[in-house]
């Protein structure tokens, strides 16, 4: 079964003159490729992803995804196509499918259909495993700041550093003078370079979210993904973080899940909308803001 | 800067810490068993023979603990069947033991006796080659590794954890208890292994032979201590200890998990193996009882009772509780199980980081070792 047959599903909406043109066919309903036999093609079409990519700069594309969960569509026939460097806000009320979209590009939850994949390698990352995609530069931000909070600030970033993570290297592993600048380096970056003999877990929630953001910077990630980075900040802990995500933008590529829409204005060229599993609108923060469509799905106005 | 983890030597210990070790080491290595050796039986510094079986028996406990805790305090995952590992490895050492006693045995043949017994003619495949003492050696390493590699892979791999995981492991020593516990099985049945005779030439009922097997005893413990001291201390001991503590992260910072659990699962049962190996010759049996799934629940008990993730409070469990349990089991066989039992009790609710964490919350412990690896 070619990676096309997998991937026809034409979402119900138009959702931006810039979406790939996708054939018309019809759908494919034997293919739960979480059935661990299951056979889907590792790599993808190279036809496909020409079509996908359409000649954006693209670094990674969401392919028609299709996740659900006991019958609810969590992502439905949704393609995503994010641009090398760019900072781009993904918006949507909750269920819309933000944090599974998230999980589906991590490789936490592997979709139903579609292909995930970077445009400069040739496999379907929803084949992969976590810490392979990891490997492959795509890093996440959790929600909830996940950092190991029996480490210490300078161990924390150690175990996130760039480099191989084999249980062999790790055992004979010294970190090297240009290992220990880089530490330094994001630890000035994070504000947290007092604070490096200090346990992960005794920071303030602000630091935390800090940290795990530096953490993802050594780990020299190609594409970041941020879930909620300003949960339960200050208002000057959320502007330094606004400061932050912009200056890591242009040499990487991020991608912010933000409710706060004052955050997200700040910070965002790009916003995407999400309703019910799929892209509801696409564009700059003010074309989005007056979407029809958009004010609709977050005040709930009754169709005319 | 201090916020760099130590390397090398340095970061094994602080100074204390190693002048504590060489102490300990010294008076294990050296000093007891000169005591035991140089004196004459009148004299008021003689160390008794059985002090020496009793200590050199808690050694190998040692090493089991020193295992279990790697695996359990260091990377969260609590094993109930270590006993079975540690069996096999004594299974390994007996095979080579029982094939050394020759002719001497009660049939005068060259078969073990339960083999004449059971009126078999030649050894069975899996026995040959024992009767050489490095063959058994690696087997006492090999086997046990294998097992848990093999069940390690396929438990990881299928991500099972938690409780789900301690209670397949009881499955596994019960089920190779039963397996051993049959006489087609081939080694020994119900009454395993036993009657030995010497090891390499040297008679076993020697109290020099059984000091030198003390002193084995007591450098593996050595050695054990340092090895798993430099992994703890490593990088991928703190690779451990962020699987045990955020899995997922560890996951997204690009470890793979399985394959750290698989190494620290598989080298805790190749420690444990070492220690049955050390042990069967000084106890001079080993049965299918010592697969027992009490008996792993036990080892875990030392280790909680000494203070998990500390790695010398694991030692020092095991040296407790055996001491307790020799002395009650003694004064009031009734009660050990009781008292056992009320013991685990007191200090999962007291002490939950055991007595090692209990000690280095009231800065007693040489290096605050305790404190620095306490969850």
């Amino acid at each position: 079964m070619g990676t096309s047959a997998l991937s026809n599903v034409q979402p119900e909406e138009p959702v931006s003159e810039e979406a790939p043109t996708v054939r018309k066919a019809p759908e494919t309903t034997a293919t739960k490729s979480r059935r661990p036999w299951s056979v889907r093609p590792k790599m993808i079409d190279p036809a496909r992803r020409e079509v996908v990519v359409a000649g954006r700069p693209a670094i990674l594309c969401v392919d028609n995804v299709s996740v659900s969960f006991d019958g609810f569509k969590a992502l439905n026939a949704l393609t995503l196509i994010l641009d090398k460097g760019e900072l781009r806000c993904l918006i949507g009320p909750n269920g819309a499918g933000k944090t599974t979209l998230m999980d589906v590009i991590t490789g936490k939850t592997k979709p139903d259909t579609g292909t995930v994949f970077l445009t400069h390698d040739a496999r379907d990352l929803t084949q992969l495993k976590e810490y392979e995609i990891a490997e492959l530069g795509i890093c996440r931000k959790f929600q909830r700041p996940t950092v190991f909070a029996g480490h210490t600030v300078y161990e924390n970033m150690e175990l996130a550093l760039k480099g191989r993570k084999g249980v062999w290297n790790s055992l004979f592993f010294r970190l090297n003078a240009d290992q220990r600048r880089t530490i330094e380096e994001t630890l000035e970056l994070i504000g947290l370079h007092e604070h490096a003999a200090v346990r992960a877990g005794q920071l303030a929630h602000g630091q935390k979210q800090w940290l795990e953001i530096g953490m993802l910077l050594a780990q020299d990630p190609k594409v970041l993904l941020v879930d909620e980075p300003i949960a339960g900040m200050t208002h000057q802990e959320s502007e330094r973080t606004a400061e932050l995500l912009n200056s890591l933008a242009g040499e990487r590529t991020v991608v912010v899940v933000e409710h706060d829409m004052d955050f997200v204005r700040s910070i965002a060229k790009k916003v995407t909308v999400l309703h019910e599993g799929s892209v509801l609108a696409e564009g700059d923060i003010d074309s989005v803001q007056n979407d029809p469509r958009v004010i609709e799905v977050y005040l709930g106005e009754p169709r005319a | 800067m201090t916020a760099e983890p130590a390397v090398g030597l340095k970061a094994l210990h602080t100074k204390r810490g190693w002048v504590g070790l060489g102490v300990a080491a010294l008076l294990m290595c050296v000093i007891l068993p000169a005591l035991s050796l140089g004196t004459s039986a009148s004299s008021a510094l003689h160390v008794p023979d059985y002090l020496i079986a009793l200590l050199g028996k808690f050694l190998c406990y040692g090493i089991v603990a020193l295992a279990i805790d790697l695996i359990w305090g260091f990377t969260g995952i609590l094993s109930l069947g270590h006993g079975v590992f540690f069996a096999l490895g004594g299974y390994a050492m007996g095979m080579y033991l029982m094939l050394s006693i020759g002719a001497q045995g009660v049939y005068k043949s060259a078969l073990p006796d339960f083999m004449v017994f059971l009126d078999w003619h030649e050894l069975p495949w899996f026995w040959r080659g024992f009767n050489n003492l490095s063959v058994a050696l690696v087997a006492a390493l090999a086997v046990p590794g294998l097992l848990a590699f093999c069940f390690g892979y396929f438990a990881f791999r299928s991500r099972i954890r938690g409780v789900y995981f301690s209670i397949i492991t009881q499955a596994l020593t019960y089920a190779l208890m039963l397996l051993f516990f049959r006489n087609e099985t081939g080694f020994g049945g119900n009454n395993g292994l036993t009657d030995f005779k010497s090891l390499y030439g040297y008679d076993l009922h020697e109290p020099s032979t059984k000091v030198a097997l003390y002193v084995c005893s007591a450098l593996a413990l050595l050695l054990t201590y340092l090895l798993c001291r430099y992994i703890v201390t490593s990088k991928a001991g703190r690779v451990l200890r962020a699987i045990r503590d955020a899995e997922s992260r560890a996951m997204f910072v690009g470890f793979n998990p399985t394959s750290y659990k698989l190494f620290a699962w598989t080298l805790s049962a190749v420690l444990c193996g070492l220690a049955g190996a050390l042990y069967v010759p000084q106890v001079g049996i080993i049965n299918p009882g010592e697969m027992q799934p009490a008996n792993s629940i036990e080892m875990a008990i030392w280790v909680a009772v000494g203070g998990r993730s500390t790695l010398f409070g694991a030692v020092l469990g095991a040296f407790m509780v055996n001491g307790m349990r020799s002395f009650f089991t003694a004064a009031m066989p009734n009660a050990w199980l009781y008292i056992l039992g009320s013991l685990f009790i007191a200090v999962t609710l007291f002490f939950p980081d055991g007595v090692a964490g209990a000690l280095g919350r009231f800065k007693l412990s040489p290096a605050g070792i305790a404190k620095r690896f306490k969850r």
